[in-house]
């Protein structure tokens, strides 16, 4: 994607002096304002907390009328009660009623502020407008670094533009972002929409099995416990006719722990049907595509070999576990030679070593050889490392 | 003495040894071998902690894997007691094998009460010790004070980089006590230097929390290595303790706390842009390089470390929109002011975390990713800014940790808002529960990571109700009976008044004057008869102070008074120590005296009331849990969906439980004696859920009475225990020699073959107990278990 935010290396955002105060953004004398009233909070939270009770314009105060409903227009985020909404913009548009604000506002717009904080209200407000443009995913991305660094862009712009820092600039890359990817932008808000729905039902259903299972939980001990005392009448009209107490007792019980057993033997598998059909449901109907973004993988990186193919094999000879020579078993048992970590097979993995590395060398053809290349001054490196290649390539090729 | 379990050889700090003891040492051993987990239910007053110790360490000494013991108890002085149990079993060894053998032992407790630091010491509350001793204490301090910065550092944990940090402190067993006056010698810090010799230590003696809280276990017990022995003692309430741990309420004072405190991240942020905008820098770099802060490995003051458990942890970089510190700080603010919306709504609201995601998605753009790496970023930021008064920070770092809770699981948890306190309040004072519903979910990694997990108590009945509800599979599962020479403790359930009319204190009948009076009578009988102190346990605050009242209002405590002083245990814990004080000198003084406390109160738990101070223990009403709480309600819920434990079968075993903890009380030993009733119509249908060595010497006959008949009974009992009983009588059949032990093995031996024979699947404990239980004659109460199963129980 195109590189939107200031590069990384500069997190301390540069100030803008004159905070947006030219014709691209309104939001800059409004973050004054906001700048403002953050001072006069930090000041005195108390008088702060009387100022929430009391509308600005009429002085009404919710001490008085308990009903009294506050009103915002994300225009400039002042608050006012409902009462004034009506008298002051019912017949349409007209100048915001607090002093030094005078922005033209219109009644529809007006609506209950959310947030306590009204800082924090506005944010959102523009948070909503960014999210709807920078909607790329995870799996739009080819890595984790690149979405991460995305998501910081995508943060400085918001910041930007709700602290009034650069506002002009950031409108601008705003826009240019938006026209570049409005294909993109539209697919991932269906998928978006698709997804929250599913995500509801999904929740519709779940509530709805949790709500039969709790009945059924219900309805199964109303069950139990009917069953129970028929078990303990029917105890009773074996005594009256005059049963050994002891076995209808034992009777009864055994009854009423198989009826038991049976009930959740039953419970279970009903439990497994439903298992099964739910799995079976998710396979078909909520399914959703994700992440079918084209995406260039990487090539799987070859092992390295560093000898260009060549393996050293021993395959003149296998090295044994074991030889029975009198040298080598001494030194085994030897405590002296064995207590410095001295290992005897290596003496005759290296005594093998030697032996063999003569064979499939032949002298006489390298000398030739030689001497031809010798005439050509320049080819005498690679041809030493030709025969250095062939010498081991003997051994390999055997 | 000193004797052989197969090919084991285990020293016992004692002459004698009680025949259960010898039962529960066979199945530790046979559980240390299998290598899975086990629980284990030994009579209260019988010596688990001491055959526990010894037959560990003996395992420990003997074979070469020299297995590490972690032993987890729930209380400060339980610590203790284990503590020094250890410390004269290894006195003992010592002295048997005539060498002192390398080994080190050693309890840790929170800082409150381990440190020596003159000023911070003196602070009341466990948090605010914690964040003082860590602002004297972090590594970036040091760093200043190196750089010739003016701050202060705590000498005592300065002091311990002096020293070698493999021996900090010399081997041996170290009581809490002993530590403190060890630091307090060598001017170290004992807390530290239990902390830090943990990896070298053969045994470790800690609270649960250090194990089971994953905000302490990261930082704590992440070096303990994988075939250490871990036990949990007095775990009857392990699942409650679990559930507390991943837990969090939020109120809207928190919230606002919370608020001020990212207001103040905020300040330092700009202030340290002006200042020392190179260090905001690097810690951004890093970040985005995904690493993890190399030092956080090493500091062991870290402000605090994430709350999902190890392996539910994300390891990837910290998600781009919270990687700047001031984006951050906004983040946070802009989730605790839809927290504070939240707050607003005055009805109640329980609801999963998915759809709690959901809705803050919907309404601030918060998405589930960033607020997982809550915790994290905050202890990156905190550590950035190097702050020192973190204290104050306490309630950003909670909301911190819901954040990453709620955005970690999505099942077992439930969050539930509760605008009112109670359903008549009217001024709304909303909390919001997040809570955990799955015990199971705090203790996996302490079973997935250790070999052997033991869970052990007095009263851990029923004992396949913890594999299910913990969820972990065990190799051993055994409840022991107590063996006795004479009938020492009398359990009895009445059920009937004098009058014939039935005693109970379900809700219909509870204001009932009829059953306040036939209560207020077994009182009064029981408080003539009793010798000494009498408990008595209500099922809650509310109803004891309803009867208490009724009581005095038709005269009962005036006659009660004539016998006895009369105390009450109160919530606020000052008040009832000055009672139990009260209590204990009226019982030592021969006055008597009363105690009237509740079953679910401070006292039910860990206070013992041996000997004279409690001769009768009762129970008044069955101490279920106050069913219209939403979270049990929650829990029972999901305790019947996942793992198919039923409503009425959970709450009746939560409340015997809490009935078996009151019982316990009165009984702390073989030489005891003392009378437990149980005063309810329901108990009669329960008996089968009390621990095994009560019901079984419950018998059939005391199992239904009205209270003349109890008192009948209990009048004979305590006359047959005035008689003398000489301990001589004991000895070889509750208690043991080595020569009885020998008799005794020597039989299993030659009875082994044929049980072999059988193919039949009898523990061996089991059979020493069955043996053990030939040489008694009265108490022989079949126990049919399919009776147990068959008890089905009626509206509670
Ligand atoms: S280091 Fe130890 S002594 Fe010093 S403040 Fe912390 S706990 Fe107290
Ligand atoms: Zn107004
Ligand atoms: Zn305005």
């Amino acid at each position: 994607m195109s590189r939107l935010a200031q590069p990384k290396t500069s997190p301390v955002i540069k100030r803008d002096g004159r905070m947006g105060g030219g014709a691209g953004g309104p939001d800059g004398e409004l973050h004054n304002d906001i700048r403002r009233m953050n001072l006069d909070q930090t000041q005195s939270t108390n008088a702060d907390l009387v100022a929430t009770e009391i509308c600005p314009v009429c002085k009404s105060s919710r001490y008085l009328n308990a009903s009294l409903r506050f009103l915002v227009n994300p225009e400039c985020y002042h608050k006012m009660c409902e009462s004034c909404v009506d008298r002051i913009f019912s017949h349409g548009p007209a100048p915001c009623p607090i002093p030094k604000c005078g922005r033209t506002l219109r009644k529809h717009r007006f609506r209950e502020q959310t947030f306590e904080d009204l800082r924090v209200e506005r944010e959102v407000d523009i948070r909503k407008r960014v999210a709807a443009v920078f909607n790329k995913r995870e799996e739009d991305f080819e890595n984790l670094r690149d979405y991460n660094d995305h998501l910081n862009d995508v943060e400085d712009i918001t910041f930007n533009l709700i602290e009034g820092i650069d506002v002009e600039e950031t409108e601008k890359r705003f826009e240019a972002y938006k026209q570049a990817n409005s294909r993109e932008i539209e697919e991932n808000a269906q998928m978006a929409a698709h997804e929250k729905q599913s995500f509801t039902q999904q929740q519709k259903v779940e509530r709805h099995q949790a709500k039969q299972r709790r009945e059924a939980a219900r309805r199964e001990e109303e069950e139990e416990r009917r069953e129970a005392e028929e078990n303990r009448k029917d105890v009773l009209k074996r005594l009256a006719s005059g049963a050994d107490a002891d076995t209808v007792a034992k009777e009864g019980q055994r009854v009423q722990l198989r009826k038991r057993m049976d009930r959740q033997a039953a419970a279970e598998r009903q439990r497994q049907l439903q298992a099964a059909e739910d799995a079976r449901n998710n396979g078909s109907s909520n399914f959703v595509i994700k992440g079918l973004k084209a995406k260039t993988k990487a090539e799987p990186e070859e092992p390295i070999d560093p000898f260009g193919g060549l393996r050293f094999v021993d395959s003149y000879y296998s090295l044994q576990d074991d030889y029975v020579w009198e040298g080598i078993q001494e030194a085994k048992k030897d405590v002296r030679q064995t207590a410095g970590g001295y290992d005897v097979m290596d003496y005759a993995r290296r005594s093998l070593v030697a032996a063999f590395s003569g064979l499939g060398v032949f002298v006489a053809d390298e000398v030739t050889q030689r001497d031809q290349v010798g005439q050509d001054a320049e080819a005498v490196g690679t041809a030493r490392a030709d025969i250095g290649v062939k010498d081991i390539g003997m051994v390999d090729a055997a | 003495m000193k004797f052989m379990i197969e090919d084991l050889p285990v020293l016992f700090p004692y002459p004698r040894i009680y025949p259960e003891q010898y039962a529960y040492m066979c199945d530790l051993k046979r559980t240390l071998d299998a290598g899975g987990h086990c629980v284990l239910e030994m009579p209260s007053g019988t010596g688990k902690t001491v055959s526990l110790l010894s037959l560990i360490v003996a395992y420990q000494q003997f074979y070469p894997e020299h297995r590490k013991l972690i032993y987890c108890s729930r209380t400060m002085s339980e610590i203790e007691k284990a503590l020094a149990e250890l410390k004269a079993l290894m006195k003992y060894r010592a002295d048997q094998l005539g060498e002192v053998e390398d080994f080190r032992g050693l309890g840790l407790t929170s800082r409150k009460n381990l440190c020596l630091h003159p000023s911070v010491k003196r602070e009341k509350s466990g948090s605010v010790v914690d964040a003082r001793c860590r602002s004297l204490t972090a590594g970036f301090v040091k760093e200043q004070k190196d750089r010739g910065e003016d701050v202060d550092l705590c000498i005592y944990h300065d002091n311990l980089d002096l020293l070698e940090p493999h021996n900090l402190i010399p081997p041996g067993v170290w009581t809490l006590d002993g530590m403190l006056r060890y630091g307090e010698q060598q001017k170290q810090c004992p807390y530290f230097t239990a902390r830090r010799m943990m990896p070298f230590c053969n045994v470790i003696i800690y609270s649960y929390h250090y194990l089971l809280d994953p905000k302490i276990a990261e930082r704590v017990s992440r070096e303990l290595s994988k075939d250490c022995i871990v036990v949990f003692d007095e775990a009857h309430n392990i699942d409650n303790v679990c559930i507390e741990s991943l837990s969090i309420d939020l109120t809207e004072e928190s919230l606002r706390r919370a608020g001020r405190g990212a207001a103040n991240l905020e300040r330092k942020i700009t202030e340290m842009k002006d200042t020392d905008a190179q260090k905001l820098q690097n810690e951004y770099a890093k970040l985005v390089e995904g690493l993890r802060d190399a030092d956080q490995a090493r500091d062991e003051e870290a402000f605090m470390s994430n709350p999902a458990l190890p392996d539910d942890l994300l390891k990837e970089a910290i998600p781009g929109n919270i990687r700047r510190a001031e984006h951050f700080t906004a983040f946070l603010k802009r989730f605790i002011e839809y927290l504070k919306t939240r707050m607003k709504v005055l009805h109640v609201i329980s609801e999963t975390p998915p759809s709690f995601l959901a809705h803050l998605k919907e309404l601030t753009f918060i998405e589930k990713k960033p607020l997982r790496f809550c915790a994290e970023r905050l202890t990156s930021l905190v550590r950035t800014l190097e702050l020192t008064n973190i204290e104050d920070y306490q309630p950003l770092q909670e909301v911190a940790s819901f954040a990453t809770l709620v955005a970690t699981y999505e099942t077992g948890f439930l969050l539930i808002l509760e605008p009112f306190e109670s359903d008549t309040a009217s001024v709304a004072n909303p909390v919001l529960h997040f809570t955990c519903l799955d015990a199971a979910i705090a203790i996996k990694p302490v079973f997935d990571r250790f070999s052997s997990v033991i869970i052990t108590s007095g009263t851990i009945s029923p004992l396949e109700m913890y594999p299910k509800m913990l969820g972990f599979n065990c190799v051993v599962q055994e409840s022991y009976a107590m063996t006795l020479a004479r009938r020492s403790f009398m359990p009895m359930i009445v059920t009937r008044g004098s009058d014939q009319s039935q005693m109970s204190t379900g809700f219909q009948t509870r204001d009932d004057p009829q059953v306040v009076r036939n209560y207020g009578n077994l009182l009064i009988e029981f408080s003539k008869l009793t010798p000494d102190g009498i408990v008595v346990f209500f099922p809650s605050y509310l109803y004891m102070e309803r009867v208490i009242s009724a009581w005095q209002s038709m005269g009962i405590l005036d006659s009660v008074w004539k016998s006895k002083l009369i105390l009450v245990e109160t919530p606020d814990s000052q008040e009832t120590s000055l009672a139990l004080e009260t209590y204990r000198t009226a019982c030592s003084n021969g006055r008597g005296a009363m105690l009237l406390c509740v079953a679910r109160g401070k006292v039910s738990e860990g206070i013992d009331f041996d000997h004279h101070y409690g001769r009768t223990v009762l129970c008044i009403g069955v101490p279920f849990q106050y069913t219209e709480s939403r979270i049990l309600k929650a829990r029972l819920e999901f305790l019947r969906e996942t793992y198919r434990i039923r409503e009425n079968d959970f709450l009746s075993f939560d409340a015997m439980r809490h009935c078996a903890q009151c019982l316990g009380r009165v009984l702390r030993g073989k030489d005891d004696y003392g009378i437990m009733v149980m005063a309810d119509k329901r108990f009669a249908k329960k008996r089968s859920q009390l621990p095994k060595w009560i019901s079984s010497a419950l018998l059939e006959s005391d199992s239904q009475m009205s209270v003349d008949q109890a008192v009948a009974s209990a009048k004979k009992f305590l006359k047959t225990m005035s008689k003398p009983f000489p301990a001589k009588m004991q000895e070889g059949i509750s208690t043991w020699s080595y020569e009885d032990l020998r008799k005794h093995q020597k039989k299993m031996e030659a009875e082994k073959p044929r049980m072999d024979e059988d193919g039949e699947e009898i523990s061996y404990g089991q059979r020493v107990l069955a043996q053990a239980r030939e040489m008694e004659d009265e108490m022989d109460v079949d126990e049919d278990m399919d009776a147990a199963m068959m008890e089905v129980e009626v509206g509670r």
